[in-house]
């Protein structure tokens, strides 16, 4: 099965993924209605990307009461409008926060891997993001361990720490 | 000889079991037969009936042409009225004996109303069946003033549609303040003020002493404050396990049917879950009533894989409820209300946003949540919140962090590698079907 693979040392924060996430979810360029969110690691000019793991348990599936969550062709755990009536158990449900709630439309919305052909991979330009066959991990949690907390760095000569 | 599977209740936790079992099964299918004094449908969706936002078809879960398809024999309409586990037989309220190998027992929770005189007369209502459900939505309409009493979580999740319709609404809550099970203290008054700005009253520290029918209203009698006149009343003061039909089947009940860790009840051959069971708390170790639907789900798919043959162990159930009230979410996980925890909280009364995290050591056994929907759904860590209290991961130094910025969980989620311990995690030890996919041994 193919994942979206994250390779956040390749990240620049350039914010493309999650203008094409919007843009194929909603039509619109709205980055708060992306499926797929960038983190910036303060003062380690550091971002990661963040989605969907399209995990085996498919917490937000189980959950929800009406059977309006489903799993694609693609693989991924979708969310059928017509079926869901926004009850919001998913989001509750889903221990990875990935699974949204649209106070608009009043629907649970989530990565849907675009049907097979994710606009954020197509979008990154430092290949930050891969749709390839690969077993589903936890990309970013060395990566953002490492970097700790927030912290200025030094400059060189100026006797900072 | 098939296995004979008995499901008594047709509710999430007997549609989960049924389900189940035909996902888990393999070899010959068993035969399954579901007892259930109402047609199944999902009591998490009746608000939205309510509001009008969906059909009352969509609220049926095991439709008769489902539960076709599983090969389900049902005794709807029926009531089982007496258990003999030693002989395996079920007896319905019309005498017919069920014979089983196993049984669930699935029988759901009632709504209860205070003992006060008029509270069971005309008008006054309960919001918890779909019968009930239908009686609320006749009667209420624009103009309609509604009274609402009990300020909890089956109260606050109709609100909405109440308003939606155009009604006035009054809430009339006994403890000094809403929510009393679900929030604390500084998260209600929050939600107090935020709903009286959005035109709902409510009275807190109020008794209600009698209902009473004046002009073709309900006039409610309150101990202190002045009397309150409606035209529509809906009690909401709290539901408790169906269990008095177990009675004198020696089943072991506390506050409900007490169960192992594959919820077993004390009795061979009977199994029990969701609002009716009392299994572990995963975050307590202890046995606790958790009358909410993730658990009834979990529980129901726990005993469906074990009725089919596996040795399914459960961890327990996360105590989760989230309500929205006019675009204000508020959220708890796990020991909200813990006493001994070590306690980080942080309020922006203008927002409204709160957060209050409960620690144990460098673990979150606790969280509290409120927010505009805006901000909620934007941030979107409240399934992080709930990531954290299930895994229970040792958060290090990234506790600090949050004892500084209790808003900021995405980082600490992250680098505390939530994530790693959660991919491997699944509750029946396999991935999760399709609700709708049935294995395919079956003919």
């Amino acid at each position: 099965m193919k994942v979206l693979k994250i390779v956040p040392e390749r990240c620049t924060g350039c914010l493309r993924c999650e203008l094409a996430c919007s843009y194929m979810q909603t039509g619109t360029f709205q980055p708060a209605k992306s499926v797929i969110r960038v983190s910036a690691f303060e003062g380690h000019t550091s971002y990661a990307p963040y989605t969907c793991f399209q995990c085996a348990e498919g917490w937000c599936m189980t959950a929800c009461p009406v059977g309006a969550i489903t799993i694609s062709p693609a693989g991924a755990k979708i969310v059928l409008d017509d079926q869901c009536v926004g009850c919001k158990l998913c989001t509750l449900a889903c221990p990875y926060g990935t699974i949204f709630y649209n106070p608009d439309t009043r629907k649970a919305f989530k990565c849907n891997l675009c049907g097979g052909d994710p606009a954020c991979a197509s979008a990154c330009p430092t290949q930050a993001i891969l749709y390839e066959e690969a077993d589903v991990a936890d990309w970013l949690g060395d990566f953002a361990a490492a970097r700790g907390e927030p912290r200025l760095l030094a400059l060189a000569g100026t006797g900072g720490r | 000889m098939p296995t004979r599977h008995v499901i008594v209740g047709g509710g999430t936790a007997g549609h989960n079991a049924i389900v189940t079992i035909r996902q888990e099964e393999r070899g010959e299918a068993s035969e399954i037969t579901l007892v259930s004094d109402e047609r199944p449908y999902s009591r998490m969706v009746l608000p939205y009936y309510l509001g009008r936002t969906i059909a009352e078809s969509h609220v049926y879960t095991a439709t008769p042409a489902r539960l076709a398809q599983l090969g389900v024999t049902t005794q709807l309409g029926r009531r089982a009225v007496g258990l003999d586990p030693r002989a395996g037989k079920l007896t319905l309220d019309d005498d017919t004996v069920v014979e089983y190998d196993d049984l669930l027992i699935a029988t759901g929770s009632s709504p209860v109303r205070p003992p006060i005189p008029g509270v069971d007369g005309p008008g006054v209502h309960s919001f918890w069946t779909l019968d009930e459900a239908r009686g609320v939505v006749a009667e209420i309409k624009p103009g309609s003033h509604v009274v609402m009493v009990g300020a909890g979580f089956i109260a606050f999740t109709i609100l909405n549609s109440i308003l939606a319709l155009g009604a006035k609404l009054t809430i009339v809550e006994i403890a000094p303040q809403i929510l009393p099970r679900m929030i604390d203290r500084q998260g209600a008054e929050l939600v107090e003020a935020w709903l009286e700005k959005h035109g709902v009253k409510i009275r807190t520290s109020a008794t209600l002493t009698a209902v009473e029918r004046r002009n073709g209203r309900r006039r409610l009698r309150m101990k202190a404050g002045g009397d309150l006149d409606a035209d529509v009343v809906i009690m909401a003061t709290g539901i408790r396990p169906n269990l008095e039909w177990l009675q004198g089947s020696g089943i072991r009940v506390n506050r409900g049917v007490l169960v192992d860790d594959h919820l077993r009840a004390s009795v061979p051959n009977v199994y029990a879950a969701g609002d009716v069971a009392e299994g572990r708390d995963r975050v307590t170790g202890e046995p606790d009533v958790h009358a909410i639907e993730p658990t009834a789900m979990e529980h129901g798919r726990v005993v469906g894989a074990n009725m089919a043959g596996r040795d399914v162990a459960y961890r327990g159930s996360l105590l989760m409820n989230i309500v929205g009230v006019c675009h204000l979410d508020v959220a708890s996980f796990g020991r909200w209300d813990d006493p001994k925890a070590e306690v980080v909280a942080a309020v922006r009364p203008e927002r409204p946003a709160y957060r209050k995290l409960l620690f144990h050591g460098d673990r979150l056994t606790g969280a509290m949540l409120l927010g505009r929907a805006d901000d909620v759904w934007t941030t979107n860590d409240v399934g992080m919140l709930k990531g954290l209290v299930q895994t229970g991961v040792a958060l290090g130094r990234w506790k600090e962090h949050l004892r500084r910025n209790p808003f900021d969980i995405k980082s600490a989620f992250v680098a505390s590698r939530t994530t790693a311990r959660l991919l491997p995690e699944t509750v029946l030890g396999r991935p999760s079907a399709t609700p709708g996919i049935v294995a395919t041994t079956r003919t």
